[in-house]
């Protein structure tokens, strides 16, 4: 049972005539309620290979299957970008609200349901507020809360929290754990902080670029809650950061 | 060092700053300076007539036309003349805004419409409105219906272009929310394009309404029974310079009135649109 299978997926852009690789030949499965970390330097397709899974992309080889081969409704896919992408023009509640668009709810419902997913990221306070009026971090958590109103059985973010202070990024983090405690969703988190693809994921992929491909991966089968300061969470760091940056250094 | 101690004096004397009286001389700077010049063309203009440089039927002093002008406010010619010019602003803005931002539209969203529709409509918009002129009095007369034209053409352009740039440049990052959360079309339109496109549609305005101002008045000085335009050619007919002279100084301040309550809407829309934010 996997949430999304990703099958021998290459991508290349045509540069000035001249064809460039930019993904070759990425596979691996995410599997129900897992976290998939996939950390690497700039250039290597990461972002490239999240637009490609939620659909904003449809110029690729190879096969991407969201929900299992049992489910015959199609898995939906939500996503989150490094800036909020709120649209200014609109309240905090309006922009969660935008989730519901798609669906059939009805407004009461619709209602509640802003209302539950602001709860759940902490802006219950600033729905009637324009995103100008937030901070970085606000603005952030109700990307998320939009993300997750459209119930997404698997939800992509794509460095959330890169352009975030480091404090606000690890208590960005642990919401976004305690978050998907509740709501069980798949998550596949790009980012280039290996401390954060560590301690969010079960697994992180390492991805090199030139053509963007799949280093190493590594399974991390650390209990939850995690210690930031656990010594074996730094023995991983130590081995991600040799596979990233010997890489590097060869080149 | 000379240097240093005279900006450590100048400092001194701007560091006990009396704000209340700073304040008033920026704003009396901010009104006398724009006067300064209309103040010096006035000088000349006067010191020209009473001297006799001019002849005073080509131009006349300057208090004649202040009399002329009091005589023509209290008859209500001026006033008769601005509102039958101003209801057709009205009347053409509302077709050629219209029409033009629905042009705008399909021809900023469908690169089809904009592969067939825009290079024509490039080429005729590059034609100016009063090259227009000749062809529509032949078409239509002198009549009312080719003022209205003719302004829905001046308004029609700006607008169209305005729009169509509006609607080019939907931010990226915005429409790729909108297609992962897969909005409906009627929401993509009026919760996505429209919004975002509301300072164009706010400039395309500002610049249709003063086209239409300035294609206005030459239209009514060249086929026209009546209007603020009218009211300087006929001045002129009668070698009352005095007439044509508040004409131009009615239209000029008319004019710049509009541009700046227009340009004032604009800011304001732009500011609450969060289009600057």
């Amino acid at each position: 049972m996997t949430a999304l299978a990703i099958e021998h997926v290459s991508k290349s852009y045509a540069l000035n005539g001249v064809q460039r690789p930019v993904l070759n030949d990425i596979s691996f499965d995410v599997a129900p309620n897992e976290i998939v970390s996939i950390v690497g330097a700039s250039g290597c397709g990461k972002s490239t290979l999240l637009r490609l899974i939620v659909g904003l992309d449809e110029d690729y080889r190879g096969s991407i299957i969201q929900g299992g081969v049992s489910d015959t409704k199609a898995a939906k896919v939500g996503m989150v970008f490094q800036d909020h992408r709120l649209y200014p023009w609109l309240t905090v509640g309006a922009n969660v609200d935008l989730a519901f668009d798609a669906s059939n709810l009805r407004k009461p419902e619709r209602l509640a349901r802003v209302h539950h997913y602001l709860q759940l990221v902490g802006l219950s306070d600033y729905e009637k507020a324009y995103p100008k009026q937030l901070s970085g971090g606000m603005a952030q958590r109700a990307a998320i809360a939009r993300a997750l109103a459209q119930e997404p059985d698997i939800l992509l973010m794509d460095e959330p929290f890169g352009a975030l202070d480091s404090i606000l990024r690890m208590r960005l983090q642990d919401e976004l754990l305690s978050i998907w405690e509740k709501n069980r969703v798949s998550i596949v988190i790009v980012t280039h902080d290996v401390e954060e693809a560590l301690y969010l994921g079960n697994r992180v992929i390492v991805m090199e670029p030139d053509p963007g491909r799949i280093r190493d991966v590594f399974e991390i089968e650390l209990a939850r809650p995690r210690d930031r300061a656990d010594p074996r969470l730094a023995a991983l760091k130590q081995r991600c950061l040799a596979t990233l940056v010997g890489r590097e250094a060869l080149s | 060092m000379t240097t240093f101690g005279a900006e450590e004096s100048f400092r001194v004397e701007r560091a006990a700053p009396d704000v209340q009286l700073w304040k008033v001389r920026s704003l009396a700077l901010r009104l006398v300076l724009p006067l300064a010049l209309p103040t010096g063309i006035l000088a000349l203009w006067w010191a020209a007539s009473v001297n006799g440089w001019v002849s005073p039927q080509v131009l006349p002093q300057p208090d004649w036309v202040l009399q002329t002008f009091l005589d023509l406010l209290e008859s209500g010619d001026i006033a008769a003349a601005a509102a039958v010019s101003f209801r057709r602003i009205a009347e053409g803005f509302l077709i050629g805004a219209s029409l033009g931002f629905l042009f705008g539209l399909l021809i900023g969203k469908s690169e089809t419409a904009d592969a067939y529709l825009g290079p024509t409509f490039r080429a005729l918009a590059a034609v100016p409105s009063i090259g227009w002129l000749p062809i529509l009095i032949l078409l239509l007369g002198i009549e009312e219906s080719l003022k209205i034209v003719i302004l829905a053409k001046a308004c029609f352009v700006p607008m169209a272009i305005s729009t169509a740039e509006g609607a080019r440049t939907v931010p990226k990052g915005l429409t790729e929310v909108a297609d992962i959360l897969k909005l409906r079309a009627r929401t993509r339109f009026f919760k996505l394009t429209l919004p975002s496109m509301v300072p164009f549609i706010a400039s395309g305005i500002r610049l249709s309404l003063s086209q239409a101002f300035v294609s206005l008045i030459v239209v009514e000085m060249l086929a026209g029974t009546d209007g603020l335009g009218y009211m300087m050619v006929w001045g002129r007919t009668l070698f009352q310079l005095d007439i044509v002279i508040i004409g131009m100084v009615v239209v000029g301040v008319v004019g710049f009135l509009l541009d700046w309550l227009l340009k004032q809407a604009e800011s304001f829309v732009r500011r609450g649109s969060g289009a600057d934010a």
